[in-house]
């Protein structure tokens, strides 16, 4: 017995202190979403998961509509999106189907992920597609500590973006990764999707107050690109690296102009243990992703047409950057994350012009909506602007019970940089969002979602709501957001 | 990490069980008791931790003296025996505790066949001709057949 013991031992110190450098195996969103099992995995395992919502927004109108500079009584956020037309409704926000394996099983060293989204939300909604393909990748695995991917699929970024989105512990993203993180498209000629003049016809038809120009999925934290990466065990410590370089064009697919982004990302998580996407162990991570986009201004078209190469002229590039650090916290009781977040450049003002950049209401200053630079006054320009933003969540999960609690705080400071261009006031905005929340875990597949959200927006540096033209007439009446939201994953 | 996690809990939670089993009451006898033949046949992943964890059950219940077993792997089965197998510590850490892992050398030369290069087997593997005529061999000597 005494040989068996030294033996056990002798082998557990040995896997423990060998010094030996071992290939992480599917253990962090890096390896989880690139590869599968050595080994292992089947040649075809179909997937995915619905998410049915239900949401109840009570946030007021602008009680100031109707008079001078006070054009719409809802803004976006006191409506539901993708479709911005109540404040009340059932919607499937997501349902999504894929399959991921490996062709040959016999050689694991290619491997590949695919998943589609058949969900009603800013992928699908108004995009010109319903069923919208948000990865398709093939691994290589051949290289030791260089896998290759390439593909559309998630880029490697902060943790709320990058984990899995089924296993997010609330039902609505924070502030800063809806608004800065999440990327938006708009169409070249800047010109609106959608008339921004207060009851006019929207493109289908009604009168609604018209939302949402962009005519272009968002990026959904997704690009178009070849990757380099692995992940490696130091002792307890598991360390990953991801290099990107892809389109600059989220799940477009194609590019749409020469720049490309470059993405990267360290981790490195000390590691209790579990396994898969609710593995316990102390994380820290630093990331960051430049890029350029390309817009064009119909506003100073180019002489003599557009030319052979089809450029409608005014062409601009505009720098585009983010990064980021955080740290996750799990030990299967309690959980906690926080991240800072900070850009630079194509700052997105809200669904309103289908620009970056917010101007005077339509007729003032003989201005024509949708137009961005002269003669329409300029009020706001993300283009060059630059936010920032942080969160805190915290979890606990309740012992020898199916409920998890939750609570989060967010904080997102849109164009700290932002100076006097015309109007009243900077439009330097500060949205502040408590969110408190429970799961309730009907099996490992399933569960329940409940989530109360409470929103304190302003611009800070304009006047209190009051009688005029004033962005914080329209954000008075933002107040509790309320979700129930099914998650199941097959 | 999850192979290293496993491999280790699989080794010093054996080594506890075993110091405290009765089983070794009888320890330095060799005369084992049950013989046990476990098939895998199947590349489903679920299948190699469901005869993994079927062969470390066996040990736990007889004692690691009072039972044979031996795990027979073909076809899609053996990726089991691939060297980078994720329960690869798994297969290691049962071998120490006398589980015998027969590859089926036809199976290797078929895959080798497709691959194009001769898979690379866990160290704890042990050649045989055929892992069916194995199967049939130890049926004769009296050992169970499991399919799990």
């Amino acid at each position: 017995m005494y040989v068996l013991k030294k033996n056990a031992l002798a082998l557990a110190c040995a896997i423990l202190m060998g010094g030996v450098v071992i290939t992480a195996q599917a253990a962090n969103w890096t390896m989880l979403q690139g590869t599968e099992p050595a080994g292992n995995a089947p040649r075809i395992k179909v997937w995915g998961f619905i998410q049915p919502l239900y949401e109840k927004d009570t946030s007021k109108k602008n009680k100031y509509v109707g008079t001078p500079g006070n054009n719409f009584e809802m803004v976006a956020p006191k409506l539901l999106g993708p479709n911005f037309e109540t404040q009340e409704g059932f919607n499937i926000r997501r349902a999504r189907l894929g399959a991921r394996g490996t062709g040959l099983p016999l050689d694991s060293n290619v491997n590949y992920f695919f998943l589609a989204e058949f969900g009603n939300n800013i992928l699908t909604h108004d995009v010109g597609s319903a069923v919208r393909l948000t990865d398709a990748s093939i691994t290589l695995n051949h290289i030791p500590g260089a896998r290759v991917r390439m593909g559309v699929f998630k880029v490697p970024t902060f943790e709320e973006g990058y984990q899995a989105i089924h296993v997010f512990d609330y039902i609505n993203f924070t502030d800063v990764a809806q608004q800065m993180m999440m990327e938006r498209y708009p169409n070249k000629q800047w010109t609106p999707n959608r008339n921004n003049t207060p009851g006019f016809a929207n493109t289908d038809g009604d009168n609604e107050t018209p939302f949402n120009g962009f005519n272009k999925p968002v990026g959904a934290f997704r690009d178009t690109g070849i990757q380099i990466f692995d992940s490696f065990m130091f002792g307890s410590w598991d360390t990953s690296y991801a290099a990107m370089y892809g389109n600059g064009n989220g799940v477009n697919l194609g590019d749409n102009d020469k720049n490309k982004d470059i993405y990267l990302y360290l981790s490195t998580e000390w590691v209790f243990g579990g396994k898969g996407p609710r593995r316990q162990g102390w994380k820290f991570f630093v990331w960051g992703q430049d890029g350029k986009r390309t817009l064009y201004n119909p506003n100073t078209p180019r002489a003599g047409g557009p030319g052979t190469d089809n450029e409608p002229g005014g062409r601009q590039e505009y720098n585009r950057k983010r990064y980021g650090i955080g740290t996750k916290f799990n030990n299967g009781l309690f959980r906690v994350t926080t991240e800072y977040l900070k850009g630079k450049g194509m700052i997105f003002l809200g669904p309103d012009n289908p620009t970056f950049t917010q101007t005077a209401p339509n007729g003032a200053g003989g201005c024509v909506a949708g137009n961005t630079d002269l003669p329409c006054p300029l009020l706001a320009d993300g283009r060059d602007g630059e936010s920032a933003g942080y969160y805190i969540d915290l979890g606990w999960y309740i012992p020898k019970t199916s409920w998890e609690l939750d609570v989060r705080y967010d904080f997102y400071d849109r164009l700290t940089d932002a100076e006097k261009l015309a109007g009243p006031c900077a439009f330097n905005f500060e949205f502040k969002t408590l969110t408190v929340g429970t799961n309730y875990h009907l099996n490992k597949k399933s569960r329940i979602t409940v989530n109360a959200a409470k929103r304190n927006y302003e611009a800070v540096e304009c006047p209190d709501a009051g009688p005029g033209g004033n962005p914080n007439n329209n954000l008075e009446g933002v107040d509790m957001r309320y979700s129930v939201q099914l998650t199941h994953i097959f | 990490m999850y192979r290293l996690l496993t491999g280790t809990i699989v080794t010093l939670t054996m080594a506890m069980v075993l110091s405290t089993s009765p089983a070794l009451a009888t320890a330095g006898i060799n005369s084992a008791e049950k013989k046990i033949v476990l098939q895998i046949s199947d590349g489903s992943p679920k299948k190699q931790t469901l005869v993994l964890n079927v062969a470390k059950n066996l040990i736990k219940h007889y004692g690691i003296d009072n039972v044979k077993v031996e795990i027979v792997a073909f076809g899609p089965g053996l990726r089991l025996l691939f060297k980078d197998n994720v329960n690869s510590s798994r297969v290691q850490s049962l071998s120490t505790y006398g589980v015998q892992f027969s590859a089926c050398q036809n199976t290797t030369r078929a895959m080798t066949k497709i691959l194009g290069y001769k898979p690379e087997l866990n160290e704890a593997a042990v050649p045989v001709k055929a892992g069916v005529a194995r199967i049939i061999e130890l049926t004769e000597k009296g050992y169970t057949l499991v399919r799990p």
